[in-house]
């Protein structure tokens, strides 16, 4: 470790602040790759947001279902229609808006029932940390996409809430794992002693002490996370137990135009092309938000 | 000596390994006087620093205090204190500085936060008056830019800016004893004088009593009123510093001395003590220098020595008090250090 000989008086003069967090993001900035993925991905989320604003037609209206069914893409709808005479580009942005959502709020619900789950096994060590890892290794023998397919068929036409719960509930155990994981690597660190030392409780500890020092690693794990219940999602919905028609979700777009996708390309294809920027531009930036913490 | 403000007696913490039980600090007792600087001096592995941290209950498992040990403090022993009472006592009437400061800081706060939490935590202050409370205390430890080195985080730090920022934190709720463990060994020399100077300083200013642990006896020298020498898990020599200095008993301290090197004088090479503090699972019987030491003879392989009387004040745990003549004819130890031919 370098020590600083100079006179500490005479040193720096204008200390900056900088959080490690804001060190995070200018070294992930720096970079061209997520530069370009950061702002790609940002206009995929503006448009979610501004759904109702930017979207040119009702995303469910069926105008005339005779005449502009399965019109391809041209000036008055740039994606085409599908079979019931709806907008594509006005479908695929309130799918934005929707497949987004789904994805951010499933993590949400991982990232909790993650955290917590890692962080009390991983602090509490002992037997309650191996009964612990073991019903998560239970959890993690079977496939997700499994548990999800058998949930959804169980409970057909379940709500968009339902729907996110379960993609939640399902996500959780990579992410304790790690969590657990650089808990017990931090717990003996002498920061930790220090904090104890100064009689901080075992709570205190963990949620303030701990915790902040492993944002890092599960700001990765979320960034991954969304763009995998995307995935997901949109998985579900081609096969018809996820989204329910007549919402639109990327993967339910797809699905319109399954049946024939030579001739009704357009339908099956910008959904899907906007699914895969989303979730390209996700695992982009979360690489390299993992390089950023792991350069440290 | 009034009442003492801290009072260790027998002392036994024991770590509990697959390799067998290792009793790191074995039978340990001292007493700290109110506003006293008491040094503990040792060789790495002597088990100074588990004292210091059986002291304030942060031994973690596999290591514990043995039942019968007593650390008494203000009427409480806090061995048997429950968990809620003891940290009402850490960083409260009992802080510690610790020997790194960067690994001993939290690296995604500010370190004026770091400072603060000990005020919320003891006094229950509000955010904004702990905030002020800890500028505060980093200004009285010399911090320069104090105001805007608290909003910096502990890597934008020198070194010796994070130990003032950790003595700060010891600090803040002006406890009765300090415990120091090795707080100027990771700083550049230039600094190190600063830091002491800066303890003691404090030291006067609120009253504090100091416990400062270190392998360097000049620190000792500069610091402490009364030091303790310990080795292999047990005290064995106690004495005022002076007296320490002119007339040390125990052929260990002897060697400490001996070992540190001087301004001055012509040396080859510095003189070592052979051989190494042995295992802490397996102590050997009897006296447990007798192998690195040149006085050795058949009673210290047969007899643990006892806390000998040597002067006021002064205590030896080394049968050369009933034979000091054997201090004439010393031997070669019985060790004999791997590669290095003793000169």
């Amino acid at each position: 470790m370098p020590w600083q000989t100079q006179d500490f008086a005479a040193s720096a003069p204008t200390p900056v602040r900088e959080s490690p967090l804001a060190l995070a993001v200018r070294r992930i900035l720096r970079k061209p790759s997520s530069r370009v993925a950061f702002f790609v991905l940002g206009v995929i989320v503006l448009v979610g947001l501004l759904a109702p604003l930017l979207a040119p037609y009702n995303p469910s209206a069926q105008p005339d279902i005779v005449r502009l069914k399965d019109l391809p893409p041209s000036l008055a709808h740039p994606f085409g229609t599908d079979q019931y005479s709806r907008d594509v580009l006005s479908r695929v942005i309130y799918g934005a808006r929707l497949s987004l959502m789904i994805g951010v709020l499933a993590t949400i619900v991982s990232l909790t029932l993650g955290v917590a789950y890692g962080a009390i096994a991983g602090y509490a060590g002992g037997i309650l940390d191996a009964v612990m890892m073991r019903v998560l290794d239970a959890f993690l023998s079977i496939p997700r996409l499994l548990l999800l397919i058998g949930a959804l068929v169980a409970w057909p036409r379940l709500s968009i809430g339902a729907l996110v719960v379960f993609l939640g509930l399902t996500g959780w155990f990579g992410l304790s794992r790690i969590v657990r994981g650089q808990v017990l690597a931090l717990k003996h660190a002498e920061f930790v002693t220090a904090a104890q030392a100064l009689g901080a409780s075992r709570r205190r500890i963990l949620w303030r002490h701990l915790l902040p020092n492993i944002v890092s690693p599960i700001v990765v794990a979320a960034t991954l996370g969304v763009a995998h219940v995307i995935v997901l999602e949109a998985g579900l919905s081609y096969l018809g137990i996820g989204v329910q028609p007549p919402l639109a979700s990327w993967g339910n777009i797809i699905n319109d135009g399954a049946d024939q996708p030579a001739a009704l390309w357009w339908m099956s294809l910008f959904p899907g092309l906007f699914m895969v920027l989303t979730v390209m531009t996700l695992n982009i930036l979360g690489e390299a938000l993992r390089d950023a913490y792991e350069r440290r | 000596m009034t009442a003492p403000l801290l009072s260790i007696r027998d002392l036994h913490t024991s770590f509990y390994t697959e390799s067998g039980v290792a009793r790191a600090v074995d039978g340990v007792s001292f007493d700290i006087g109110a506003g006293e600087t008491l040094g503990i001096v040792g060789e790495s592995g002597c088990g100074k620093s588990v004292t210091a941290l059986s002291i304030l209950r942060l031994i973690q498992p596999p290591g514990r205090i043995e039942t019968g040990s007593v650390i008494e403090f203000e009427g409480k022993n806090l061995v048997t204190l429950d968990d809620a009472d003891i940290r009402d006592i850490r960083g409260n009437r009992i802080s510690m500085i610790f020997q790194e400061p960067m690994s001993a800081l939290n690296p995604v706060f500010m370190v004026g936060d770091q400072v603060a939490e000990v005020a919320r935590v003891h006094a229950g202050m509000g955010r904004r008056d702990a905030w002020e409370r800890a500028v505060e205390m980093l200004e009285l430890t010399g911090m320069p830019d104090a105001e805007a080195r608290a909003r910096q985080y502990p890597h934008q730090l020198s070194g010796g800016m994070r130990q003032r920022v950790l003595i700060a934190m010891a600090l803040m709720m002006k406890p009765a004893l300090v415990i120091a463990d090795e707080p100027t060994t990771a700083l550049d020399v230039t600094i190190q004088a600063q830091i002491l100077d800066l303890l003691l300083d404090l030291q006067k200013k609120i009253g504090t009593s100091i416990l400062m642990i270190t392998h360097d006896l000049g620190v000792i020298a500069e610091t402490a009123s009364r030091v303790i020498v310990m080795y292999a898990g047990e005290v064995v020599e106690q004495a005022e510093v002076d007296e320490l200095f002119a007339k040390p008993h125990h052929p260990y301290t002897e060697g400490l001395m001996h070992s540190m090197p001087h301004i001055g004088h012509d040396q080859e090479r510095l003189n070592v003590i052979p051989g190494t503090v042995p295992a802490p699972t397996e102590w050997p019987t009897g006296c447990r220098f007798r192998e690195r030491c040149p006085y050795s003879w058949d009673l210290c392989e047969r007899e643990h020595p006892p806390l000998y009387q040597i002067g006021s004040g002064h205590i030896s745990r080394c049968h050369l008090a009933i034979e000091p003549e054997r201090r004439n004819n010393p031997h070669p130890p019985l060790v004999v250090e791997a590669g290095a031919a003793a000169a």
